[in-house]
């Protein structure tokens, strides 16, 4: 595995304000590796030092092996797509995908070709004359895409590229984008705050916390081994217990059973007596949360089929037994 | 959505006829076959129009109203531009006071910038009359250069200029390929509104005026004084006339809407 891009004890201190808190990161050629994280924990900062944009205050970024830390962005060779695409209004589709071969000054031919092929690639070769004003947001992200893909960058940023689409069209751009980058091949990093679009589009994903990095791996690392109280929260496991030995568990809300019956009390995995705070029904699933009764009065929030017998009756106030299977709980490390 | 408020729509109204009406009296008067500037004109001919082209106080002035104008909107526009991007993007201290200082002259009363003027460099530094109107009228016109473009600017996205440094771009390149088309429309109307404001004024050109170098509005403010023929009406007119001409070319090339709606959104 060849690295692209690495991050040297990096930080990024912005007055009294650490932003990147002296990282040390390694990004994998071909790989599309996610920045993911809460906002203000350095995801965006780390991207915009990587990019260019922003010198760090200490550290070294090495890009294909040589020390870029001070280069200009202009000399970085890398394609980057912003949040707010930052098309050039002024100039069509296609002269803005060309922009930056216009700046290579690779020939006119050989330009128009690589425009055509960069936008058959986004599916929008018919609105190459179009400016950017007259297209959706969704076409709008995919010129952005074309545009620093044209340059055949060493490295594709994207940051936070999903965010201004509806629900569905980034549903659908998470296929596109992974499309893309199995047929070119790029290496890309992407910074995204949502957990869903990192466990579905990372090769590798780095979850990141207060300008530090909390844990780096591949999604089916991470997932179901959080590295800490933080990842698995964030990762949506919503319930945190204390075993009888003191140590953390974590068990998600769609891994608890409920039923009215008394606890069944399985030796090894988890069984608790609670009341019911609230009931929320939502389609496909009820969101119970109930309080144990024990001495931990722990607050445990689960999801249950909307459609079971054996919850559709469960009210506030009802004393109900919670269990999970052993394999469902998940030792968090201290 | 159309509103019915019929308040407001008659003082629009009312507003409308206050500011067109003497105008069409001007413009009325200027097309008498009669020697004296009354209303209702005394036949219909062009005599008044011949006699002002042809009156060399009249067309001299103009020559250099039209000189003054276009140089101080010229100059306005080279200090104006850059000052507004150190203001809006740059990483100065101080900002506020130099956007201040900048937008000071349309505070300051005219008479007093056109009084310092000529007391520090007609008087002090021996300059000629020209030189310190060119000085006064671009000193003028700097809130417009400044707050125009700046409106503009402040509504372009920043990302834009990264994104073309990020493509290849020096900092140069990006400026003239992306920012400076980005700001055109607000260059073309504080260019506009620039000179406009240097072709209508009075105070600052009637304080620094000479015998030789004079503007049109002094010109006509003084043949007005001496007598009262309509031939002073005839240049208003070609003046409205050509005022009209520019608007219909800022419409047709840049539109109102962006040229004026930078100062509005």
């Amino acid at each position: 595995m060849t690295i692209a891009a690495e991050f040297i004890g990096v930080s990024q201190v912005f007055g009294d304000f650490t932003a990147v808190d002296s990282i040390d990161l390694a990004i994998t050629e071909g790989k599309l590796t996610t920045l993911l994280g809460p906002s203000g924990c350095g995801k965006t900062t780390s991207l915009r030092m990587l990019a260019g944009y922003s010198t760090p205050s200490s550290g070294e970024i090495r890009i294909g092996g040589t020390d870029m830390t001070r280069t200009a962005p202009e000399k970085r060779g890398l394609g980057m797509v912003f949040q707010s695409y930052a098309l050039f209004p002024h100039l069509s589709v296609a002269e803005n995908v060309a922009y930056g071969l216009k700046l290579r000054k690779v020939p006119k031919a050989q330009r128009d070709t690589t425009v055509m092929e960069t936008l058959e690639l986004v599916g929008l070769a018919h609105l190459a004359a179009s400016k950017p004003k007259k297209l959706s947001g969704g076409q709008q992200q995919r010129v952005a895409l074309a545009r620093a893909i044209a340059i055949r960058p060493k490295l594709l940023l994207l940051d936070e590229p999903l965010s201004n689409l509806d629900a569905r069209l980034r549903v659908q751009m998470r296929a596109e984008i992974r499309r893309i980058q199995s047929e070119t091949g790029l290496t890309v990093v992407l910074v995204t705050h949502d957990q869903d679009e990192a466990l579905e589009m990372s090769d590798d994903m780095v979850l990141m916390r207060a300008g530090r990095i909390m844990q780096q791996g591949s999604p089916q690392q991470v997932f179901p081994h959080p590295a800490n109280r933080f990842v698995a929260d964030f990762l949506g496991y919503e319930n945190f217990l204390t075993a009888a030995d003191g140590s953390l568990i974590a068990v998600r809300p769609e891994h608890l059973d409920v039923s009215a019956a008394a606890a069944a009390g399985s030796s090894d995995g988890l069984a608790l007596t609670g009341t019911v705070t609230d009931v929320a029904y939502r389609g496909v699933d009820l969101l119970v949360t109930a309080d144990a009764v024990d001495a931990s009065g722990a607050t445990v929030r689960l999801r249950s089929d909307s459609r079971s017998n054996a919850t559709a009756s469960i009210a506030i106030g009802d004393t109900v037994s919670l269990s999970a299977a052993a394999g469902r709980l998940v030792p968090i490390p201290a | 959505m159309k509103t019915r408020r019929p308040v407001a729509g008659a003082l629009a109204v009312a507003g409308y006829i206050i500011m067109i009406v003497p105008i069409l009296f001007v413009v009325a008067t200027a097309f008498t076959a009669g020697e004296t500037l009354r209303f209702p004109p005394q036949g219909l001919s062009l005599r008044w129009f011949e006699a002002a082209l042809s009156y060399d106080p009249f067309i001299g002035a103009l020559v250099s109203s039209l000189q003054l104008a276009v140089l101080a909107t010229v100059i306005a526009l080279l200090v104006g531009i850059p000052a507004t991007l150190a203001i809006y993007r740059g990483k100065i201290p101080g900002k506020g006071l130099v956007e201040g200082l900048f937008l000071s002259p349309l505070i300051v009363p005219e008479l007093v910038v056109g009084l310092a003027l000529y007391q520090q460099l007609m008087i002090g530094l021996k300059l000629d009359n020209f030189e310190t109107l060119l000085i006064g009228h671009t000193v003028l016109m700097l809130p417009y250069a400044v707050r125009v473009t700046g409106a503009s600017l402040a509504l372009a996205d920043p990302a834009l200029e990264e994104a073309a440094r990020g493509l290849g771009a020096s900092p140069l390149r990006a400026f003239f390929t992306v920012t400076l088309p980005m700001l055109r429309p607000g260059i073309f109307s504080a260019g506009l509104l620039s000179f406009v404001t240097s072709f209508n004024n009075v105070p600052l050109s009637l304080l620094l005026q000479s015998r030789d170098f004079r503007t049109l509005p002094v010109t006509m403010l003084d043949y007005v004084q001496q007598s009262y023929d309509p031939m002073v009406a005839a240049m208003a007119t070609l003046i409205l006339a050509g005022t009209v001409v520019i608007a219909i070319i800022a419409e047709r090339t840049v539109g109102f809407a962006r040229i004026f709606g930078g100062i509005n959104r």
